[in-house]
């Protein structure tokens, strides 16, 4: 996953260097592509390195940007292929009902019932809201909506979330006769 | 060239079926369906589909804005796995 410890967060990689004054390329993978920059200093995967940084454009689903003590190109194009990470700590309390999806995978899947339906192995959001991949329990793979009607509980802390599944979720499909 | 008005929008029958029995019963279960082909209608808001996407069904619960869409374009086949950053799930 994006992580590489439980307090640093992937949230982007230089591609490049651009033009002559040590500018990088990046490729963003926060929501919004130049909010990289709003968390403060970005670091190294060692989590020892760190740069400021100043997001100065974006094209092409990447962002342009200065990082602290990359003064020319030949410093920026060392740095083609380093993966940039900020704390965990360094992201805001989510909202009521809103959280991170980093902080749900993982997370033990259970019935309301007592059942096992696995754990929370990624989670999508394909443009009708998120939903949680379920895998590991007899069942395979199972996506669930994450709504409060199916998910009523999320405890991130104790590390479960509890399903109670709505008709037809967990069930094989029925064929559907064509006309 | 774009889709004749006269003809209103296409949704296989079954699947118009499936939706108005869920409907009048008043379950909220997940009707599932490999109509990637039809279009949302104004009857299905509020109500979950899961639509096949080549290898298992995508929860879809549909809302207005859905309206006039495929309900393929909400179910991808191709799988992107990107990275978690800083984005953010809200239950709905």
């Amino acid at each position: 996953m994006s992580e590489t410890s439980p307090e640093l967060i992937f949230v982007g990689a230089i591609t490049g260097a651009r033009g002559l004054k040590g500018e990088v390329r990046i490729k963003s993978f926060t929501a919004d592509p130049k909010g990289i920059s709003g968390y403060g200093d970005v670091f190294e995967e060692n989590g020892a390195t760190s740069y400021s940084i100043q997001v100065v454009g974006q094209s092409k689903g990447q962002v342009f940007a200065r990082l602290g003590g990359v003064e020319d190109r030949t410093a920026a194009e060392a740095l083609k292929g380093t993966r940039l990470y900020v704390p965990k700590a360094a992201l805001p309390e989510p909202a009521d009902d809103e959280f991170y999806f980093s902080d749900l995978v993982g997370l033990k899947a259970d019935l309301v019932d007592g059942g096992k339906l696995g754990f929370v192995k990624e989670v999508h959001d394909f443009g009708a809201g998120a939903i949680l991949e379920v895998t590991g329990g007899d069942l395979g793979v199972v996506m669930v909506p994450f709504t409060r009607a199916v998910v009523p509980t999320v405890d991130t802390k104790g590390g479960r979330v509890v399903i109670d599944p709505p008709p037809g979720l967990l069930e094989p499909a029925e064929p559907e006769a064509m006309e | 060239m774009a889709r004749s008005i006269w003809k209103g929008p296409f949704v296989d029958g079954y699947l118009l079926k499936k939706a108005e029995t869920s409907r009048a019963s008043g379950r909220n279960e997940v009707i599932k369906t490999w109509s990637r082909r039809s279009t949302i209608l104004p009857q299905f808001v509020g109500l979950t589909f899961g639509v096949y996407n080549g290898r298992k069904f995508i929860p879809v619960l549909i809302t207005e804005d859905m309206i006039g869409h495929k309900m393929g374009e909400f179910s991808p086949t191709r799988t992107y796995l990107g990275h978690t950053a800083d984005k953010k799930a809200r239950r709905v």
